[in-house]
């Protein structure tokens, strides 16, 4: 039976074979790509709906009105990524945006404005590390709670107002243009890329992919997992600070109240359209990236198009629905 | 026990993107057996299996259940048909009571649409009377023991009117006297007229359970027969298509550098005074039933555990030991048990995995040298025969057999002297069982410790010169291993007798 059987059945095996490896690259590189062929087919669509979408300065607008989110949402991508979620970004970005203009208001000095802000994203975001690493607290819990902390502290020092700056120059980080390119874009794609290295080049990323796969195998695995978790809040402690620098830079002030409200919200949602698992473990720097442009990229088409901002929410809310629901279909 | 065909299988072909999966397999179950489903990983089993569960759909072939025709076209059709498949997962919830697990979906209602608690604790103790299990309807499922959550799922299906149960591997998660219980457990049900097919790689169980049995091998059918008129060798070699042998492995001389030293270890409720030393180039196991603290223990060595009281000596140096990463600095090693939760990274790929320990040996100038990784993983995919086509896949894609080959390459590549091995065959075929206990002898010849913890005292003695019984938490007794035997093994390990002062 096996011999007669064995010869008939190898050239469709094969054919069968070719046929289906097919089909399965097809598979891989929707699974792989899927946000960027979104993107393309957003923009494409964008650009057939409104001639002025390709315009070359509505392009660079688009960019500059993402990079602050990006930036927050680049260090989300890593929380995420290792199995946790940062609240507490729009409410950091707030209160370090206030201490930063007290610190240049009182010293006359951008060095010193520039170094409160990093020093304090990051003592916050180790804040939360340590909350989440050695306090055994959930991230979800540790974050809600930094979040409602950070803005009252924020309300408080401000008395609820904004704050502005009172040394010039400052303003020159985010309202300086290098040839037609603005500094805020420049230093969005320095940061992806740096973050791009960060999470797929070294051992840092790999071991911050095994914790969001696998806690405990990553801990079998000789893996520092408290460290790699306290590092992982204090990055996005610190992308937070050069989002909040941006933020106060472009208009010399910051509000106590109004700034950086639901940039965790914005920020998460360019994560899950960029394919990154809310579970961790698994998901992709570039994603966020393209993530990121395609809600930028909503957003200028619903303002071209004189939707009324206040269903520019449901429009994003269904977009990142409709991108969950793809993802799944692998 | 009558000799009625229950179900037919006839002639089932089944392909997945064009690889032949089954060739034509045929199986015939009778009425009130328990029938043997044999054959390596990737023999096409578990895909005979999903086909009668009507999880696939057979490309062609027919199924009869006492004599109709059926088709199974999804696995609610083959419910109704009376198949039921008990995963090796089990499917139950562990904060739900043992009632509520078992009418899950389908609770019974009073008139006024409230749940008709009672009548369904009436009938869960009936059913779990009828088949001599003790447990009270209303404990909850978190509180059992492995093997009564087996038995849950066995009768669910039960109250479900099932008359062929399908169990993938029960035993992989029982300790001896539970697999006792289950086959007492089996034997009350076969008398009741329900059929069972079993599939396990252990043969041993299979000569005690079974009545009949089907091996497959690549797909096609190799052999069918009565159990009894078999030897089990002839029966492997129908599985593996070679004969492998059972004897006890020679093994080279051990040196006289003692590696690794434990005196008085001990954990308040998980394991008490513990005392033992390995030298260089010796194997050394650990055996015990469920609940004895042997893994527990060496999750301590290994720096898990933290709270420990006691002394441990590693090249004759005390060492504190309190994170993997100590001991990993202290040169041991330690492939867990339990694989999928405890081992591999599902989401990272083969390679990756391989070098996840190890990875400051692959940083230059703090990037990964990424050419270097699958450098070495080439080198350890002929060393241990690891079959992937495309090391880039993640590692959740290969078999358990070749997960395990990629486990012990981890621990090769961080390179430690002293190497604990936790039920390191779990779920693995004989093929590859074979290719990693070769492994382990040739690591204990290149002069390095090895620890083998296993419930299955036959792969102990095949392997080590010096066994460790434990019971609830102590060394109970210390074997040589070349005069060992199962029945002393065994009479040790289930409390009946012990020798506190031969201990050392």
């Amino acid at each position: 039976m096996n011999r007669l059987a064995n010869p008939e059945l190898k050239e469709p095996a094969k054919q069968g074979s070719a046929m289906g490896s097919a089909k399965s690259r097809l598979t891989w590189i929707w699974s792989e790509y899927s946000v960027i062929i979104a993107f393309v087919i957003i923009f494409i669509l964008a650009a057939i709906v409104s001639p002025r979408f390709l315009d070359i300065n509505n392009q660079l607008n688009i960019l500059m009105q993402v990079s602050i989110i990006g930036i927050v949402a680049l260090g989300m991508t890593v929380v995420m990524l290792s199995g946790g979620i940062d609240l507490s970004v729009g409410s950091v970005l707030a209160l370090v945006g206030v201490l930063t203009v007290l610190a240049l208001n009182a010293t006359g000095s951008i060095l010193v404005g520039i170094l409160t802000a990093l020093a304090s994203g990051v003592i916050i975001g180790l804040l939360n590390g340590l909350l989440v690493a050695k306090g055994k607290i959930a991230s979800f819990i540790a974050t809600l709670g930094m979040m409602a902390g950070a803005r009252s502290i924020a309300l408080y020092i401000a008395e609820g107002g904004s704050i502005s700056g009172e040394v010039s120059g400052f303003t020159a980080i985010a309202n300086t243009e290098l040839w037609v390119i603005d500094v805020p874009i420049i230093i969005f794609i320095l940061m992806a890329v740096l973050v791009y290295m960060l999470m797929h080049k070294t051992s840092f990323g790999r071991h911050v992919y095994a914790l969001g796969s696998n806690e405990k195998a990553a801990l079998l695995s000789a893996i520092r997992v408290d460290r790699v978790k306290i590092a992982v809040y204090s990055l996005a402690g610190l992308l937070v600070s050069v989002a909040a620098i941006i933020e106060t830079s472009r208009l010399n002030s910051i509000s106590s109240s109004s700034s950086g409200m639901q940039y965790e919200l914005d920020a998460i949602a360019a994560v899950i359209i960029g394919g990154t698992r809310m579970t961790g473990g698994r998901g992709k720097v570039i994603g966020t990236f393209f993530g990121v442009l395609i809600l930028g990229i909503l957003n200028n088409m619903m303002n071209l198009m004189n939707v009324s901002p206040h269903l520019q929410g449901f429009v994003k809310g269904a977009i990142i629905i409709v991108a969950v629901v793809f993802q799944k279909r692998e | 026990m009558e000799n009625k065909v229950y179900l037919e299988m006839r002639n089932i072909k089944k392909s997945f993107n064009g690889v032949k999966v089954l060739k034509g397999v045929s199986l015939q179950v009778q009425k009130g057996e328990v029938h043997a489903l044999l054959g390596e990983n990737g023999a096409g089993k578990s895909t005979l299996m999903n086909i009668l569960g009507g999880v696939h759909q057979p490309d062609s072939g027919s199924i009869t259940i006492e004599g109709r025709d059926v088709k199974m076209s999804d696995p609610r059709e083959s419910k109704a048909n009376g198949v039921s498949f008990i995963h090796q997962e089990l499917n139950v919830v562990p904060d739900l009571m043992v009632y509520e697990n078992l009418f899950l979906g389908t609770e019974i209602k009073n008139k006024f649409g409230f749940l008709h608690v009672e009548e369904m604790c009436r009938q869960t103790a009936d059913i779990l009377g009828r088949l001599g299990v003790d447990i009270h309807p209303k404990s909850y499922v978190r509180e059992l023991d492995n093997s009564y959550k087996q038995f849950i799922e066995i009768a669910k299906s039960l109250l479900h009117k099932s008359e062929l149960i399908i169990m993938d591997e029960p035993t992989s998660s029982l300790a001896d006297h539970e697999v006792e219980r289950l086959f007492t457990f089996i034997r009350n049900l076969k008398e009741t007229g329900v059929s069972i097919i079993y599939i396990s790689h252990k043969l041993k169980e299979i000569e005690e359970i079974c009545d009949r049995f089907t091996v497959l091998r690549d797909g096609e059918l190799a052999g069918a027969g009565i159990v009894k008129e078999f030897k089990l060798d002839q029966i492997t070699k129908l599985m593996v298509g070679k004969a492998i042998s059972n004897e006890r492995f020679e093994h080279k001389e051990i040196q006289d550098t003692v590696l690794l030293e434990v005196n008085n270890l001990s954990t308040e409720g998980l394991y008490k005074n513990i005392n033992f030393s390995v030298k260089a180039g010796e194997v050394v196991g650990f055996t015990g039933l469920a609940g004895d603290g042997r893994t527990e223990l060496f999750e301590s060595i290994f720096g898990y555990r933290k709270k420990y009281t006691g002394q441990i000596k590693v090249r004759g140096q005390v060492l504190k030991i309190d994170h993997p990463q100590k001991a990993v600095k202290a040169k041991i090693g330690f492939v867990p048990k339990n694989r999928k939760e405890n081992a591999i990274i599902k989401d990272l790929s083969v390679i990756h995995n391989m070098s996840l320990s190890s990875l400051s040996k692959f940083n230059r100038n703090g990037l990964l040298d990424q050419s270097l990784e699958r450098k070495r993983f080439r080198y350890y995919k002929d060393l241990l025969n690891i079959k992937v086509h495309d090391p880039n896949i993640t590692i959740d894609k290969l078999s358990g057999g070749n997960q395990q080959k990629v486990m012990l390459a981890k621990w090769l590549e961080a390179d430690p002297d002293i190497l604990i091995f936790d039920n390191p065959t779990q779920g693995i075929d004989v093929g590859a069982k074979q290719e990693i206990y070769e492994q382990i002898l040739a690591l204990a010849a290149m002069g390095k410790a090895i620890i083998i913890l296993s419930s299955e005292a036959p792969e102990i003695l095949r392997l080590c010169q010096r066994i460790y019984v434990m019971y609830q938490g102590e060394i109970v007794s210390s074997f040589n291993g070349n005069r060992a035997t199962e029945d002393m093994i065994m009479s040790y390990a289930t409390g009946a007798k012990r020798e506190d002062e031969q201990i050392g």
